[in-house]
């Protein structure tokens, strides 16, 4: 994984699986052409002579193109985001990691976990892969790694929870 | 029946008795119902609602009788007949009142606790004593007349009370309350009285008068919006040339009154008091409420000063109790404050309950410095003068400082905050960063944990500063949580010899009354020795005593060793 700024280091991280990438980048495509098409319903009315001046014609113009633009650029971003995902083991806690720009690591100590959780999408399950989520006491705990294959997501599961028990504390 | 001292006649009942107990060791428990008028107390609001509505067209007929044509129907009949519908209705609530009451029933075994209510749709309710999180006794107005209480059990699920028992007679709730924390302490009790269980005793730390109560409610924000809206109102006025948008201040008059009315109301008469069952803290005007929160059940705590306090020098305390939840509302505000005007002084005393062992020789001067200092006093780590411009009033104020039991977050200019985490509270944390703080080398640490009023932030310190303490927290928190108390905070613990074999867990030397008789409040005056001490020798080897009162913690200022205070105030 290349090393950014914010990695501390001396840490080996864990990487999602590259079926991932390929999951956001359907999800992407299908995302950008919906907006595409609702974009382009004012150019499309504009002329075909339906709408006579409402839209100026530039704003018409300047819609999707806008739209288009912004989907360009999260796809380019895509890959770079989808690489930035890791998890590093460690014997007290976990750490997750994500953000290209916006860059965030959280440390989740395994005796502060309340329960994982393991999400499976349709096209994610279609592609073998999973979400796994990690819960504490606190709502805000927002640690989830997205595109672990199936069998690695399992792994972790129980090895989180096993790990949780034995090193369980109270609140 | 013999009543004998021989043991022949008792030994072939024990062993038949010890499996029907192990079978069922809650069965001798008996259920019990809340105070019969608690459905009337609970219900009066829909009771003088009908009376409102049916008494007035009552009243106002009696007085409109002669003028008013009432049609066909003669005086009399009608009157019986609108009585009779009033009654029938009134009865029918009553009795559906009656029947949610007569179906909720209560249990508090050695345990747990349970309720059972509901009449079509039952419910069965259980929840473990040892994960009480706090416990209120509340008196609303109508209950306090009839001298009755509702008991609240909070666990840690953030959101309603697990347990309510609406309403009790005032002495059976403190009885419950005293039960329930005693067995959710572990306090061994006689097996031949499980009832007699005394209220711990209790030693008040801090009380405030109404005075300082009014007063902080009229230097609150409540007045600065006040006062922009007088000038708002009277500048129109006078551009407008019309008196009519006095009428618009009425609306916002009536919204300052109620932030008055609740500062007030919850401020009123507040006491807190130490005691083996936790702090407890009392208050309330009209209503009244008696909080108590075993120990170490403080998740995160902040201290507030609001522009206006700085005046007077006044604190507001509030803080993170995972039963409590993150009610906006001013009850839900009112109830994770653990102080709501104090002084340093009162503060600190606070502090010191909540967290008896600061983990630092300066106690004093540090939490002092992070109230209301600036710059890297005292050992606090700031944002680095190359960032200023990301936080240019913030910029020496922002920071954050170590010990070797809490982690301590300052924060604010105008509002000048600071949060304190004790390290084994620390559920996770997470270190982010920007292009920006990128481009200045800064990182903002967050820090989760349960839902409340306190969120710790770390802003914009040093990148490499940052990650130390990522790291270095994750260790300490790991750490802290291997030796934290337990949750059964008198629990006996298995004594691990801190050093030597032999030598007793306890100092040696002190009267066995002065040694603090419960394992969380341990650190007293003598605070600079009790760092030296390994964690497990701090404990009692004996179970807790819970009618002995401890010392109440403090913390001491440092002897002025090597030249002056250097922490400029």
């Amino acid at each position: 994984m290349r090393s950014e700024p914010i990695d501390p280091s001396g840490l080996e991280w864990s990487r999602v699986s590259p079926k991932y990438l390929r999951v956001r980048l359907l999800g992407w495509l299908l995302g950008s052409l919906v907006w595409l098409v609702v974009a382009s319903v004012p150019l499309v009315l504009r002329l075909t002579g339906v709408w006579e001046s409402f839209p100026p014609e530039w704003v018409a113009w300047a819609l999707p193109a806008l739209v288009l633009v912004s989907a360009v650029w999260r796809g380019l971003l895509l890959p770079r985001q989808v690489a930035a995902i890791g998890y590093a083991e460690r014997d007290d806690d976990l750490l997750v990691r994500q953000g290209v720009f916006f860059q965030r690591t959280m440390v989740v100590p395994y005796g502060r976990m309340q329960y994982v959780d393991i999400a499976v999408g349709p096209l994610q399950r279609a592609f073998g892969i999973c979400t796994l989520k990690l819960h504490t006491a606190s709502p805000a705990t927002n640690a989830l790694i997205p595109g672990l294959p199936t069998e690695e997501g399992t792994r972790l599961r129980e090895q989180l929870s096993a790990r949780g028990e034995s090193r369980l504390a109270g609140l | 029946m013999t009543t004998a001292p021989g043991t022949g006649g008792e030994d072939p009942g024990l062993p038949l008795h010890g499996a029907v107990e192990a079978k069922d060791p809650d069965a001798g428990v008996p259920w019990q119902r809340v105070h019969f008028i608690s459905p009337l107390v609970r219900g009066w609001i829909a009771l003088v609602a009908i009376l409102y509505f049916v008494g007035r067209d009552w009243f106002e007929g009696l007085f409109d009788a002669g003028s008013r044509a009432r049609g066909p129907l003669p005086e009399g009949v009608g009157l019986l007949l609108a009585g009779g519908v009033v009654l029938g209705v009134v009865l029918l609530i009553a009795a559906g009142f009656f029947v949610a009451w007569y179906f909720t029933r209560y249990q508090v075994t050695a345990e747990h606790v349970r309720v059972h209510s509901g009449v079509i749709f039952r419910q069965q309710r259980q929840a473990r004593l040892d994960r009480v999180q706090a416990i209120d006794i509340v008196q609303p107005l109508l209950a306090r007349i009839f001298g009755l209480a509702e008991l609240k059990f909070e666990v840690a699920d953030a959101g309603e009370s697990a347990v309510r028992l609406a309403f009790l007679k005032l002495d059976d709730a403190t009885r419950l309350r005293a039960t329930i924390l005693a067995r959710a302490a572990g306090v061994e009790t006689d097996p031949e009285h499980p009832e007699d269980i005394v209220e711990a005793p209790e030693r008040e730390v801090v009380a405030l008068r109404p005075g300082r109560v009014i007063g902080a409610a009229v230097l609150s924000g409540a007045t600065v919006v006040l006062l922009v809206a007088a000038i708002a109102v009277f500048v129109l006025g006078v551009v407008l040339g019309t008196a009519i948008v006095a009428t618009s201040f009425i609306p916002i008059l009536i919204g300052v009154g109620g932030a008055y009315w609740s500062a007030l109301g919850t401020g009123y008469n507040f006491r807190a008091a130490t005691s083996p069952d936790g702090i407890r803290m009392r208050y309330g005007l009209l209503d009244t409420r008696a909080q108590t929160v075993p120990p170490g059940r403080v998740q995160a705590l902040s201290i507030v000063q609001s522009p206006l306090w700085r005046l007077k020098g006044w604190y507001r305390v509030s803080v993170n109790v995972a039963g409590y939840g993150a009610a906006a509302s001013s009850e839900g505000q009112a109830r994770a404050t653990l102080l709501p005007v104090g002084t340093r002084e009162e503060v600190l005393q606070i502090l010191a309950l909540v967290l008896p062992d600061p983990g630092t020789e300066r106690p004093v001067e540090l939490f002092s410095a992070g109230m209301t200092g600036r710059d890297g006093y005292e050992g606090f780590v700031t944002t680095p003068r190359r960032a200023r411009w990301l936080a240019p009033l913030a910029w020496r104020r922002n920071g954050f400082a170590v010990t070797s039991t809490a982690l301590l977050m300052r924060s604010g200019v105008l509002w000048r905050q600071l949060v304190v985490v004790p390290h084994e509270r620390t559920q996770s944390l997470s270190i982010e960063q920007g292009p920006l703080d990128r481009r200045f080398r800064v990182s903002t640490l967050q820090f989760q944990t349960t839902p409340g009023p306190v969120s710790p932030r770390v802003h914009q310190t040093d990148s490499d500063a940052a990650w130390d303490l990522f790291h270095g927290q994750a260790a300490r928190a790991a750490e802290a949580r291997r030796r934290s108390a337990p949750e059964q905070w008198m629990k006996p613990l298995v004594v691990r010899q801190p050093a030597a074999p032999g030598t007793a867990p306890m100092p040696a030397g002190l009267p066995a009354d002065a040694v603090p008789t419960t394992g969380t409040l341990s650190a007293t005056d003598t605070l600079p020795t009790t760092d030296a001490l390994p964690a497990t020798g701090e404990r009692p080897a004996q179970p807790g005593v819970r009618e002995i009162m401890p010392e109440v913690p403090s913390y001491v200022p440092a002897p002025p060793v090597g030249g002056p205070a250097d922490a400029p105030r």
